[in-house]
C-alpha cells in the first residue's frame, strides 16, 4: 500500500474506552498511514467557537470536482477565518480502500464523501455520526430538501450521510454518429424490445455497436426490476427472484444475436466504472448506460455531440438517487463545526452556485432555482434541463438505500452478466448463481 | 522468505580472536554495541511486520472489519476457514489461477533468464549495453505503468495485433479474454527475467574455465558441456532461483491489479490469490476473512519452500561437497 504522503488527517481522538484499542490496532495494521500522518501533528483543541479549528475533509473524484469543492470551503474559510481545511481528494478507485484504512487506524477524516454503495456499512458500524439530532435541534436545516434524498441518507433510522446532489439514471448517445448516418435519435419512452431493434439498426447502418450490452450493469437492473413490479432490495432482503434474473440476461443475450450490443471483451471493457472508458465516449458503441449528472465528464472525453434520455420502459420506475453525501466521522472533536460546514455546503446559495451540478442537482430545493438561473457551463445546463424533464415522469415511491454488501452484489453482477455474455454460463445458469451470489452478499439466509 | 540451505561448505574456521582476547565483559559490550546497531531493523521488523502478522493470526478468528474497533471484532473460532474451504467457490478458484500461473510462469522465466544469461556470457563488443537492456525489465518491475502499457499493448486494438495483422493473422483481445487474460499476465512475468538472469550470469562466470577445457579435450560437444559441466556447476544457482521464484510468483498481484481493473476480470480469469484476499479485506471490508486467508498463503507457500529445499538434496550439487 502507498503511504499517505499528503497529510490526512491528525489522528482523531475517540472516547477513552476504545482509544488503546484504537491505538494498538492503529500501530500495527497501518503504521506506515501513520507515518505520513503523524507528521501532520495531532490538534488536541476544544471544538469551541472562536478557536482555531482545522477540519479534514475527503472526498473522490476529478480535477473539475476537486476545484470547485476548494473554492467552496475557501469560501466557508473566509466567512470563517478560524476554521480551515486539510482537503485531500482522489480518484474513484481506491478511495474506499484508503477511506476504510483510515477508519482502521482511527483517522477517518472529519468530513468525507460517501454514496450509496458503502454508506449502509459505514453507518451500521457506527462510524458515521448520526445527523438527524442536529437537524431537529436546527442546527442543520435539511427543510427545503425533499424527504426522498433525506430517506436516502437514512440508515436505521439515522442520518448518516447529507445528500450532496440529486441525479437519476440517463441513457446517453452519440448524436454525432446519429446524424451522420442519418439515424433516428432514441427517444424516453422507448420499450426495450423497441429500444434493442433500434440499436441493431445502428449496428447494420453505423457499423458500430447501437448499444452498451447493460446487463452488468446494476442500475440499469435496478430500473427492469421496478417496471417489472420488482425491486432490487426490500430492505436487507432480495426483492426479485431468479426469474426476474433469467428475463433480463436472456433480453441481452437477444440482442447480442441480434447484433444490437458489441462483443463480450468490448462490454467488458465498457464495464468498468472509469467515466473515461464508456463506450459512448471510447466510440466503441452508440449509447451507454450512465448518471445524468456525468455528462460534463463524458463530454470532456470525446469529440462527438452526445444525447441524453431516460432508460427505456416506463419511465415512472427511475426515481430522484441521491448521488453523493458528505458523512461526519462520529470521533470528530470538531461536531458543531463540521454540522455547519455541512449546513454550509447544502444550503448555502453561493456555496451551491459554486458546486453547481458537478454532484448532481443542489439537494436545497431553492439553491437549485437559483444555480438553474445562473449557471453558464452548458454541460451543467443541459444536465439541470434533462435532470428537470425526468423529474416530472418519475413515479411515487423511491428505493431506500441498499443494504450492507451491496458493492459485492455490484461486482458479482458484473462477474455472473460477464460469464453469461461470454457464453460460460446460460442466461438460467447464470441467474441462479447470482441469486445465491446476492443473498450471501447481503447475509440474507 | 526462505534462507538458502545452510551446509557445510568448508571446515568452519576458528571462531574469532575477539573471544579469546577480550574476555566476557568485552563480549557483552559488543553484544549491546550489535543489538544498537541492529536496532533500526529490529524495531521494523517488530512494528512493521511481527506485531501485525501476530495480530492478524489473532483477526483470522474474528469477524473483524476495519470500520471498527479491534476489541469489538467477534471471535467466531475457525469459521472463516471453513468458509473458505467449504463455502467460497472463488477461493478455490483463486487458488487455481494462482497454482496455474506459478507452474507455467516460474519455469518459463528461469528457462528465460538463463537462455539469456548463456548468451551474454561471453566476451563480445558492447555486451555489457545488451545485459543492461536485457536486464531493464525488471527494472520496471512490479511497477503499475508497466501493466497499463501491458494493457494496451495487449487489447483487441493493440501494437500486438496491429503486428500479427502484418501477417494476416487476426489476434484475440488478449486481456478483455478469459481464454488468454491469465497468459497475458504470464508473459509479462516471463519478460521481467532481468533479476535471476543476473545471478545465472553470475554464477556462470564462477564455472571453472578449464572444466570445459578438459572436456574439449575429452572430446565433449557443446550440449555435453552444458548437461555436464555447465547444469550441474550452476545447481545450487538454479536452486536459489527456483526458490525465490516461486514465492514471487505465488504472491502475484501488481500487474493482476491492474490490468483486471482490480476486479481479476474478466470473469476472474485472473483473480490471483492475493488479489481475492485484497478484495475481501479492502474491498467487502471482510478483514478477518482475509486475515484467514493470509495465512492458509503463509502457510501453503513455506510448506512449499520446505518440499523444494528436500528435493534439492537430489539435484542441487555442491563441488565442495565432494571433494571430502
Amino acid at each position: 500500500m502507498e503511504p499517505i504522503t499528503r497529510g490526512v488527517t491528525p489522528a482523531q481522538r475517540t472516547s477513552s474506552r476504545h482509544r488503546t484499542r484504537r491505538r494498538l490496532l492503529a500501530a500495527a495494521l497501518t503504521l506506515p498511514l501513520l507515518v505520513g500522518a503523524a507528521a501532520c501533528g495531532g490538534d488536541d483543541e476544544g471544538g469551541s467557537s472562536g478557536d482555531k479549528v482545522e477540519l479534514s475533509i475527503f472526498w473522490w473524484g476529478a480535477e473539475k470536482r476537486a476545484e470547485l469543492t476548494e473554492k467552496a470551503l475557501d469560501l466557508y474559510t473566509a466567512k470563517h477565518p478560524n476554521v480551515t481545511f486539510k482537503k485531500t481528494w482522489q480518484a474513484n478507485q481506491g478511495y474506499f480502500d484508503k477511506l476504510a484504512t483510515l477508519t482502521a487506524g482511527g483517522n477517518a477524516p472529519d468530513i468525507f464523501q460517501m454514496d450509496d454503495n458503502y454508506l449502509s456499512e459505514y453507518a451500521e458500524r457506527n462510524v458515521t455520526l448520526d445527523l438527524k439530532p442536529y437537524a431537529d435541534e436546527g442546527k442543520l436545516d435539511i427543510t427545503k430538501i425533499s424527504k426522498g434524498l433525506i430517506d436516502y441518507g437514512t440508515v436505521d433510522g439515522k442520518l448518516a450521510g447529507l445528500s450532496m446532489g440529486e441525479n437519476t439514471q440517463g441513457l446517453v448517445y452519440d448524436k454525432t454518429l446519429l446524424a451522420k448516418h442519418k439515424l433516428p435519435e432514441p427517444k424516453t419512452g422507448m420499450s426495450w424490445e423497441d429500444f434493442i431493434s433500434w440499436a441493431a439498426t445502428v449496428s447494420k447502418t453505423a457499423k458500430v455497436p447501437g448499444t452498451q450490452d447493460p446487463s452488468a450493469v446494476y442500475q440499469a437492473l435496478w430500473v427492469y426490476l421496478r417496471q417489472n413490479g420488482k425491486d432490487l432490495y426490500n430492505g436487507k432482503t432480495l426483492a426479485f427472484d431468479e426469474a426476474d434474473i433469467t428475463k433480463w440476461f436472456q433480453l441481452w443475450k437477444g440482442a447480442r444475436e441480434a447484433g444490437a450490443t458489441p462483443t463480450p471483451d468490448v462490454i467488458h471493457e465498457g464495464n468498468a466504472t472509469d467515466i473515461s472508458k464508456q463506450l459512448v465516449v471510447t466510440g466503441k458503441a452508440g449509447t451507454s448506460w450512465v448518471w445524468v449528472n456525468q455528462m460534463p465528464e463524458l463530454k470532456k472525453n470525446t469529440e462527438s455531440e452526445l444525447g441524453v434520455i431516460a432508460y427505456p420502459g416506463d419511465t415512472s420506475a427511475q426515481w430522484a438517487r441521491g448521488s453523493m453525501y458528505f458523512s461526519a466521522f462520529r470521533g470528530t472533536e470538531h461536531k458543531d463545526t463540521v454540522i455547519d460546514v455541512l449546513n454550509f455546503l447544502a444550503n448555502d446559495p453561493e456555496a451551491g452556485k459554486i458546486l453547481g451540478t458537478d454532484r448532481g442537482l443542489p439537494p436545497n430545493l431553492e439553491v437549485r432555482k437559483t444555480v438553474a438561473e445562473t449557471v453558464t457551463d452548458p454541460a451543467m445546463k443541459q444536465t439541470i434541463a434533462v435532470q428537470d424533464e425526468l423529474s416530472k415522469l418519475f413515479g411515487p415511491t423511491s428505493p431506500g438505500v441498499p443494504p450492507s454488501g451491496h458493492s459485492k452484489v455490484k461486482t458479482e453482477l458484473v462477474r455472473i452478466a460477464e460469464e453469461v455474455q461470454y457464453g460460460r454460463q446460460t442466461p438460467e445458469q447464470g441467474a441462479a448463481a447470482f441469486v445465491t451470489a446476492a443473498k450471501a452478499a447481503i447475509g440474507q439466509s | 522468505m526462505a534462507q538458502m540451505p545452510v551446509r557445510p561448505t568448508e571446515p568452519v574456521p576458528p571462531p574469532p580472536a575477539a573471544t579469546r582476547r577480550g574476555g566476557r565483559g568485552r563480549r557483552r559490550r559488543e553484544d549491546v554495541a550489535g543489538y544498537v546497531f541492529l536496532s533500526p531493523w529490529l524495531l521494523g521488523l517488530m512494528g512493521i511486520t511481527a506485531i501485525p502478522m501476530v495480530l492478524s493470526l489473532y483477526l483470522s478468528f474474528t469477524d473483524y472489519s476495519p470500520l471498527i474497533d479491534v476489541g469489538e471484532a467477534e471471535w467466531i473460532g475457525l469459521d472463516n476457514y471453513r468458509e473458505m474451504f467449504t463455502a467460497d467457490p472463488s477461493y478455490w478458484h483463486a487458488v487455481r489461477v494462482t497454482v496455474t500461473f506459478a507452474l507455467v510462469a516460474v519455469p518459463l522465466k528461469l528457462a528465460a533468464a538463463l537462455g539469456v544469461a548463456l548468451l551474454l556470457n561471453r566476451a563480445f563488443k558492447g555486451i555489457a549495453f545488451f545485459r543492461g537492456m536485457f536486464y531493464l525489465p525488471s527494472l520496471l518491475g512490479g511497477s503499475v505503468a508497466v501493466a497499463i502499457v501491458w494493457r494496451s499493448m495487449f487489447n483487441r486494438e493493440g501494437a500486438v495485433n496491429s503486428f500479427l495483422g502484418f501477417f494476416g493473422i487476426e489476434g484475440a483481445p488478449w486481456v478483455n479474454d478469459p481464454q488468454w487474460a491469465l497468459e497475458t499476465l504470464m508473459l509479462l512475468a516471463i519478460w521481467q527475467f532481468g533479476a535471476p538472469m543476473v545471478i545465472f550470469l553470475a554464477g556462470l562466470k564462477q564455472v571453472p574455465a578449464e572444466l570445459y577445457e578438459a572436456a574439449a579435450v575429452d572430446g565433449a560437444g557443446a550440449w555435453r558441456q552444458f548437461t555436464h559441466i555447465t547444469l550441474p556447476m550452476l545447481s545450487p544457482v538454479i536452486f536459489f532461483n527456483l526458490v525465490l521464484e516461486t514465492i514471487h510468483g505465488f504472491q502475484g498481484f501488481t500487474s493482476a491489479f491492474v490490468l483486471s481493473g482490480g476486479t481479476g476480470g474478466p470473469v476472474d480469469s485472473t483473480l490471483m490469490y492475493t488479489l481475492h484476499l485484497y478484495n475481501k479485506g479492502f474491498v467487502e471490508l471482510n478483514m478477518g476473512y482475509a486475515s484467514a486467508m493470509a495465512w492458509v498463503f503463509l502457510l501453503v507457500v513455506g510448506l512449499i519452500t520446505v518440499v523444494l529445499f528436500n528435493t534439492g538434496k537430489f539435484w542441487v550439487h555442491y563441488s565442495d561437497n565432494e571433494e571430502r
